[in-house]
């Protein structure tokens, strides 16, 4: 059956249903795409013999091949949307900067879409309040407390609190630091808050 | 819920179908048994019992729901949709008498939506699928919520196993709530934690290099 | 939310104009973040009390640097900052997130907006959605759409993209009493009818139906 090709990526992202992006099927787009000029090309030929030759038994075929195209171009679109939501989640999970192995996974025009949309989003964060700007990326849980306890998973180096003074993040390192600085390394996995 | 960023496109509810949702896709691709009712000339390779160059009228073979749904809205004399077994009489006799003892998973799973979907062709059965459809729903209902609001901390699979998959949603954003509460319950609302999406990357990259 | 700082503060802002305390402020925004949190659609945008908040949150800052070091009074305005931060960014996530999700309706709203009509969406976020929606359909076209059949290199994202369910259904608090809203039937076999709400009562109720309530501020989402 046709459009088989098609279907294969969609399941491609339905397997991994929590968000993260899987590698892009270039190869799968580009077979998609052949198989669409290939129906296509056969659609016309038949058109043509229609008209020239009054084969208007073909009718039944041309219809069902369009079909085919219309499911084909459904599916890439899907496909290339849903990855540009699962790119989306990446600047707010992770912030403007992809580690190598998250980029690895994307198109290039997918990298292109992904610098739009941080410079976009980086734009209108700035524009706020009258040029005066505010970070919307910070603040996701609502605040309980001003310092919070917070252990080092791994070596991160030096942060620069408030008062202009330097904590080392070294690895197993514990520390008491405000919490609206922490907030960006935690959700990024680099420091742990502790509850007790 | 703010703490998840990625949003996919939502399925389309009722006999909407949603474009771009990777769900209804995958729902469209189930497959109904079909009778053509004119000819498909050059198309024969789809039809691998016989080795004719066409489809010739009156052949009984199996389409997905999206081509005979396309065709069908095309023009309705290209072919006669059968009704999957699940949808006819018999069947419904058997939800009807007690909804809670099938299992959808095993006669779905796409028991509801592939059901809306058949009701874009004009059946005079339709009022009755219909109506079998929402009265299973409503029956099946109370303990989808119950269990899904019951299961603190435990293996939920035997749970989920006969559901369809829109209950098998319902199932999951209740359990998503019955979590939340506990964990507000328990003073962990105000905890900040790794993006979880973050966290199952390391954990696929710790698997790609062992594997 | 009550903010003592700004008792002594002597350039009061212009936003308090109207009579706007402090207090007031923050309860407009309260209002307007449960509302945008709730509703399936975006809600018309509160541009002056975003920038008021804004503003009043500059100066709580500016009021909190000539506080004391050590004073417990500053620990507590600095709580009270970031409480009101976070319902602002809160606010502005909720909509982000609504813009990207239904951009093309977003836009087409907004165009199709006559003269009089307030603004569905505020200048910084019009040049965000204006943004988001070139890029991704620029996306869509350059990897795929230019690639395919002359016949199919267009995609209509307004059907492609699925409008807010507006049938969804709301928890709402009445602020001024209604009489005679219309209800519409769920089912084929109901009726449609009408109800009265009372000031103070809370329902569960399809958004559809009183969406106006909400514009309107008559009602509150919960």
């Amino acid at each position: 059956m046709f459009c088989e090709k098609a279907v294969e990526l969609i399941r491609e992202l339905q397997r991994i249903s929590d968000g993260q992006l899987p590698a892009f099927n270039e190869d799968g787009v580009r077979q998609v795409l052949q198989e669409m000029e290939a129906l296509y090309e056969h659609n016309q030929a038949d058109v043509n013999e229609t008209k020239s030759e009054q084969r208007a038994d073909l009718l039944p075929s041309i219809r069902l091949r369009h079909c085919c195209l219309l499911r084909n171009q459904r599916c890439v679109g899907a496909y290339l949307y849903d990855r540009l939501l699962r790119i989306r989640a990446l600047r707010w999970e992770y912030g403007s900067v992809l580690p190598a192995n998250v980029r690895f996974h994307m198109s290039a025009e997918e990298l292109q879409w992904f610098t739009c949309y941080k410079k976009s989003l980086a734009s209108f964060m700035r524009s706020l309040g009258g040029g005066g700007g505010l970070d919307v990326t910070q603040d996701m849980r609502p605040p309980k407390s001003l310092y919070i306890q917070v252990r080092c998973v791994k070596d991160h180096g030096e942060l620069e609190i408030d008062d202009g003074t330097l904590v080392l993040l070294k690895k197993n390192s514990q520390h008491f630091l405000p919490r609206w600085k922490c907030e960006h390394l935690i959700r990024q996995g680099i420091l742990e808050h502790v509850v007790h | 819920m703010e703490s998840q960023s990625y949003l996919p496109v939502q399925p389309g509810v009722c006999m909407e179908e949603n474009f771009f949702s990777l769900d209804d896709i995958l729902l469209s691709h189930q497959r109904l048994p079909i009778r053509t009712e004119v000819s498909f000339p050059r198309l024969g390779f789809l039809e691998k019992s016989s080795d004719s160059p066409d489809i010739p009228m009156g052949t009984k073979m199996e389409l997905p729901l999206w081509l005979s749904k396309g065709l069908y809205e095309q023009n309705k004399r290209m072919l006669s949709v059968e009704l999957p077994k699940v949808y006819r009489e018999g069947w419904r006799t058997v939800f009807n008498a007690d909804p809670n003892v099938v299992d959808l998973h095993k006669l779905g799973p796409y028991y509801y939506g592939l059901g809306s979907q058949m009701l874009r062709f004009d059946s005079p059965e339709n009022p009755e699928i219909a109506q079998t459809l929402l009265q299973t729903f409503i029956g099946r209902f109370r303990r989808t919520m119950d269990s899904s609001q019951n299961a603190y901390n435990e293996d939920t699979s035997a749970l989920v196993e006969r559901l369809d998959c829109l209950e098998k949603t319902l199932f999951v954003s209740g359990q998503c709530g019955l979590n939340s509460f506990q964990g507000w319950e328990k003073g962990q609302a105000c905890q900040l934690s790794a993006s979880s999406l973050v966290l199952n990357y390391r954990k696929r990259k710790i698997t790609d290099v062992q594997s | 939310m009550s903010n003592p700082l700004s008792d002594n503060d002597p350039n009061q802002e212009e936003c308090q104009e109207d009579d706007m305390t402090p207090a007031d402020l923050i309860a407009k925004l309260e209002e307007a973040w449960l509302n945008e949190k709730f509703s399936p659609e975006l809600l018309a945008n509160q541009a002056e009390v975003v920038e008021c908040v804004m503003e009043q949150l500059t100066h709580m800052e500016a009021n909190l640097q000539r506080v004391k070091k050590g004073d417990p009074k500053a620990s507590i305005h600095r709580m009270e900052i970031d409480r009101i931060r976070f319902v602002l960014c809160s606010y502005l996530r909720s909509r982000l997130q609504k813009i990207e999700k239904f951009y093309p309706h977003v836009l087409e709203k907004e165009k199709s907006r006559s003269k009089g009509e307030p603004a569905l969406l505020s200048p910084e976020e019009f040049a965000f959605a204006k943004e988001y929606a070139a890029n991704t359909e620029s996306h869509l076209k350059s990897v795929a759409l230019s690639h395919m059949p002359p016949i199919l290199q267009t995609l209509d994202m307004l059907k492609a993209v699925p409008a807010p369910c507006l049938d969804s259904f709301v928890f709402l608090r009445v602020k001024e009493s209604q009489e005679n809203i219309l209800v519409e039937p769920e089912t084929d076999d109901q009726r449609e009818y009408v109800v009265d709400l009372e000031e103070g009562s809370q329902h569960l109720m399809r958004y559809r139906t009183i969406a106006p309530l909400i514009s309107s501020g008559a009602a509150q989402l919960i």
